[in-house]
Order: C-alpha cells, then structure tokens, then sequence
C-alpha cells in the first residue's frame, strides 16, 4: 500500500508542478498575444504611401467649434492637401452637422473614409480637442487634447496634422519644419527662418554684405553660413540656443561651407587657401581639418550623404563643371552626370536613394538622379530654378526661382508636381533649406 | 512531462503562428460586408477612454546684430579698367593683357601700394560655383601679375562670385560687363 501511494503522491506533485507550469504558460502565452495585437494595431495604416499603386484618402474635415475654430481646421486641410495623398471632400457636400455625433451612415454616402472632428475653448490659452474618425470600422481612430498659447496656433494646428497624418499613414510628417534662406533686408543681406508653408518669416537679424544660404546642423539647432566681411570669406555658427554667433573658419581666399556630417562636430567646406577651391572636414571642436581634394581646377559644394559615408560635389575637372562622388575620405572619385555642361548645387534625399541638383539647358532646372548617375529626372521647366533641398521625410523639395521675375521660394512634392511660391511677391528670397525636424 | 512538453510546443508553435501572422504593416482595407453592421454608439465610447494631452510651444528667439569690425584699408576704385572673361572660363583673353600690363607699372612704381583683385561672374550659374569661378579669375589676373614681377604680398584676391553684378539686367549685354576681374587700391586707413 506504502509503495502504491508513494507514485500516487508523487503523481500529485508532478500534477501540482504540471498545472503551474501549464498557468505559468498560459500567462505568457496571453502576454504573448497582447504584444502581437498590440504590434499589430501599432503598424496599422490607412493609406500605404510607399506603394506606387496607393490611392488617395477622401478626407472631411469639419470645421472645428469654437474660437479659431475655422482658422485651425483650414491649417490642418492645407497641410494634408498639399501631401497630395488625400482627396479632401469640400464641407458643402457634408450630411453630418460639426456638433453631431459620428455616423458613417453620414459619410459613405459621399465617399468620404476619414472624418477630423475638433473643438476649442480659449482661455488663458487654447485647448483643443481633435478626433480623427474611420468611416469602415466606423470607429474614432484617434483623440487628443492639445494646449498651446495663442500666438502659437499655428505649430498647434500643424502638430495636430502631423498626429493625423501619422495615424493614417505611419509616417511622421514634416508640418512642424521650417526652411532657413537668406533674403535682402535694406542694401543688405539677412538671414530668415519661416514655417514649411511660408508663413511666420523670422528674421534673424544677421546682416552682412554677401551671406551664403545657412545649412542646418542634423539635430535642428544650428544654422552654419559663409560670409563675407571685411574682404574676408569666412564660415560662422549660429546657436539657436542662446542666439550667438561664432567664427569657426577663416583664411585667405573663397571659404564656403558645405554641410554637417552626421557627427554634429563636423563640416564639410570648400576653401582656396592652398590655392584652388577644394575640398575639406574640419572638426569644429579641435579646428583639425582634413584636406580631401587636391586639383588644379574647382571642387566646391561638397554635400554630406545621410549615413555620413558619402560626399557629392561639383568638380570642373573634366572641362565643365559636373557632378561626382567620392567616400568621405576622398578616395573612390566617380562622376554622376554626364548630360549637359553645367550641373551644380547638389544635395541628398533623406534616404540617401536621390541627389538633387541644378543642370543648366539653357536656363537652370531642377533634375534628381540616383548617386550611381542613373534614373535622371527633371522636375522643372520654367525659367531659372536653383538651390534645391529636400524635406526631412523626402516626399518634397524646396528651391529658388524666378519665374515670377522677382526670385522667391517655392515648394514642390518630390516627383515635381504642386510647384508654389511659399514667399511673399515682393520679397528678394533665395537659398532655401529645409529643417531637419 | 510528455504532456507537459507536448503542451510547451503547441504554445510555441500557436504563438508563433499569431507573431507569423501579425504583418508589420497593414493596410486598412474598405470591406463592403462590414458597414451596414457598425453602430456608431459603442465606438465614440470605446475610444474616448484614452485622452493624451500635448502642450505646443516654441523657443523664441532674440535678434541678434551681426557684429562688424572696422577695415584695415580704405579703397580707392577706378584707377584701372576692368578685364573680362569668357562664359564658365578663368583663363586671361588677349584683350585683358594690356590692362594687366597697366596695373604692373602702376605697382612697380608705388611701391607701398597694394592691390585688390575681385572676381566676378555673371547671374547665369549657380551661386556656389560662381564663388569659386570668381576666385579662379582673380587667382589668374594674380599670377598674371606675379608674372610680371610683382611681389605676390601686394595683391590680394576676393572673390564675390554673382553677388555684386555691375550691371543688372539679364542680356548678353550685361552678362559680359559683369563676367570681370575688378581692380582696388587698397591704403593702410589713417595714412
């Protein structure tokens, strides 16, 4: 009987063991499975903006209630509309009032698949409630509640836009940057900073004879330029921060300043101190600089790839002046473009897939071509177009032009389409760049 | 512990199966069968439960004065005609040699004078290259000069690329005047 039970208790213990090595189990099996829903959920999107077959969302978006209610939800509109990813549906063709509650029997009526919803109270600052609503689950798919002072409505209303546009797309969007150019301020040259979509131009109160457009640092809070004073061509640091400016290159000859590396503490430049215009890094820490270039001609405008690895400049070495790329410590030299005698102002995509410049066919026009010189694209034909950048996400560019006769900056999407004028007629602008952030 | 390993291995493999089939990103498709069924209600409700909130503000920032520092030399302009050059090219023309040669004796004979070079171009290029374009034609009208004999100390070169047209219309006219190398007398200031 004794030995019978000992297994049988054994068997007990072996159960009790079994069944918390089952819960246990089970636990992690269900942690498990939140995790993956939650995944899941997370990677949801609405519009997939990578495919080349992606259709654009029909969006309405009601007029927000309350004080800057209109102004507010107009921003947000002229944010999503000019992505071009969405087909926004005029507020006259709606059967749902702003103060009712979400039906989608309301909207699949007149095709509409995302409702923004919002309301503002104005106190000592403004509050609004956004809602963004999904019309096949028919569900709400986004709330937030935002504050801000009132000066600041327009950051509130492209923060809001940016929330919008990353629940349905997953990307992060760019309606919070802002382009830096340099623009003439009373004889003189100034430097500006104004929103993506042209409003709110800052000046920045730096004067001078010539300044060359300002590059921003990678983390979005230094603007680096070339300047001439005093007969003297040197490369100055501005700090956001506490607003002052240093000196961080000087020498005889022409010393114009490329980019950052992703580092932070270096810069590329192009200077003629031994000479000739070539190329160089230095560290902004220590002032050590690297030569990179030695050539009897030009290298100038050397831009940073992304990752930091690569460095696309303009080279007069084959008899005109051309496009090449080369490793960051000058080695591997190979050109990228081989049609037209003048191709300059080169700068990457975000990616790092597409480098955009300047070629002159009779006038100067805006091309994209892969860094190995394939998959040439011009993006435009009307009179002169130059200093090209990209956004920080790639879908657009920023440049200068004249075909308003007085020279401005526009904005267009990546593949040339929806080209705008973003700054006032009057105003001598050029040299725009876009913010990293 | 068959069971039991049995039971590990359909957990393992169930949840592998759900991680396998959670795609990294989906699309939200329209399902025709799906509309008539959603009741707007229970949704609002369901979603409300999370409320974040975002303060939106900025850094404002104070004007800053770029700060100028006094020249060395006062300028003296006009004494010698400009030399120019060709579209897109650095290398000295026929014509600017005489010119050259003027401003050689005028330096061999004030021998406390310095000279300043200036480079410029016309509108047409892009501004960047146009400043090393422009430091190329003063470089060459300077080792034109130190070729006939004066000492390199006394000329200094500047380059202001498109910056500075002469002329500011955009004909052919206008791009040829401003396609220049600009002569200054540069004097110690309070001589």
């Amino acid at each position: 009987m004794k030995k019978s039970k000992e297994p049988s208790a054994k068997s007990v213990g072996q159960k009790g063991k079994n069944k918390i090595i089952r819960s246990i189990l089970l636990v992690l099996c269900s942690m498990l499975y939140a995790l993956c829903i939650a995944l899941c959920v997370e990677a949801k999107v609405y519009i997939d903006i990578s495919s080349p077959a992606f259709k654009k969302l029909p969006i309405a978006i009601q007029e927000f209630s309350g004080p800057s209610g209109k102004e507010i939800s107009n921003i947000i509109r002229d944010d999503l509309e000019f992505t071009g990813l969405f087909l926004y549906i005029d507020r006259n063709a709606y059967l749902e009032n702003p103060s009712q509650p979400f039906n989608p029997k309301n909207w699949t009526p007149i095709g509409v698949e995302a409702i923004v919803k919002g309301s503002v109270q104005e106190g000592k600052e403004l509050s609004v409630t956004v809602s963004l609503y999904e019309v096949f689950e028919g569900k709400e798919i986004f709330k937030k509640e935002y504050k801000a002072e009132k000066e600041f409505i327009r950051p509130l209303s492209h923060a809001i836009a940016n929330d919008i546009y990353y629940t349905l797309t997953g990307e992060t969007g760019i309606f919070r940057s802002r382009i830096s150019f340099v623009a003439e301020d009373k004889d003189k040259i100034g430097i500006y900073i104004m929103d993506w979509d042209g409003n709110r131009i800052t000046n920045m109160g730096l004067k001078g004879n010539i300044i060359l457009p300002p590059r921003w640092s990678r983390d979005g809070t230094k603007l680096i330029y070339s300047a001439e004073r005093n007969r003297q061509w040197g490369i100055y640091l501005l700090y956001f921060k506490n607003m002052s400016e240093r000196k961080v290159f000087s020498a005889k000859g022409t010393n114009i300043v490329g980019d950052f590396l992703p580092e932070g503490n270096d810069i590329t430049l192009s200077s003629s101190k031994d000479g000739t215009p070539d190329l160089y890094i230095m560290n902004l820490n220590n002032n050590q600089i690297i030569k990179l270039t030695s050539s009897y001609g030009i290298e100038v405008s050397p831009a940073v790839s992304p990752d930091g690895k690569y460095i696309a400049f303009v080279s007069d070495r084959g008899g005109s002046p051309q496009i090449y790329t080369m490793r960051r410590d000058g080695s591997d030299r190979r050109r990228i473009t081989f049609e037209g005698s003048y191709n300059t102002s080169p700068s990457w995509s975000p990616k790092g897939d597409r480098i955009v410049f300047v070629g002159r066919r009779g006038t100067n026009q805006i091309f994209t071509v892969r860094p190995d010189g394939s998959g040439l694209t011009q993006l435009t034909t009307v009179r002169n177009n130059e200093e090209p950048s990209f956004s920080p996400d790639g879908m657009y560019i920023t440049f200068s032009s004249d075909r308003n006769r007085i020279r401005g900056i526009y904005i267009m999407r990546a593949n040339g389409e929806s080209q705008k004028r973003i700054t006032p007629k009057n105003l001598r602008a050029s040299g725009p760049r876009w913010s990293p952030n | 512990m068959k069971k039991s390993f049995k039971f590990v291995l359909l957990v393992l493999l169930v949840s592998g199966l759900i991680l396998a089939g959670c795609p990294s990103r989906k699309v939200v498709q329209p399902e025709v069968e799906q509309r008539p069924t959603v009741t707007p209600k229970e949704t609002t409700q369901k979603a409300a439960e999370v409320k974040p909130e975002e303060k939106i503000t900025e850094p404002r920032f104070a004007k800053i004065e770029t700060k100028e520092e006094a020249s060395k030399y006062t300028e003296e302009r006009g004494l010698f005609e400009d030399i120019h050059f060709d579209f897109d090219k650095y290398d000295i023309r026929p014509d600017a040699k005489p010119i050259l040669q003027n401003v050689a004796s005028w330096l061999l004979k004030n021998t406390s004078a310095k000279i300043l070079v200036e480079g410029h171009c016309d509108e047409r290029g892009t501004n960047e290259y146009n400043l090393a374009l422009g430091d190329r034609r003063a470089k060459a009208a300077r080792d034109y000069l130190i070729a006939l004999g004066i000492a390199s100390n006394r000329i200094e070169m500047l380059s202001y690329g498109e910056e500075k047209p002469l002329c500011k219309e955009s004909t052919e006219e206008c791009w040829t005047k401003n396609r220049r190398g600009h002569f200054v007398i540069l004097k110690e200031a309070g001589k």
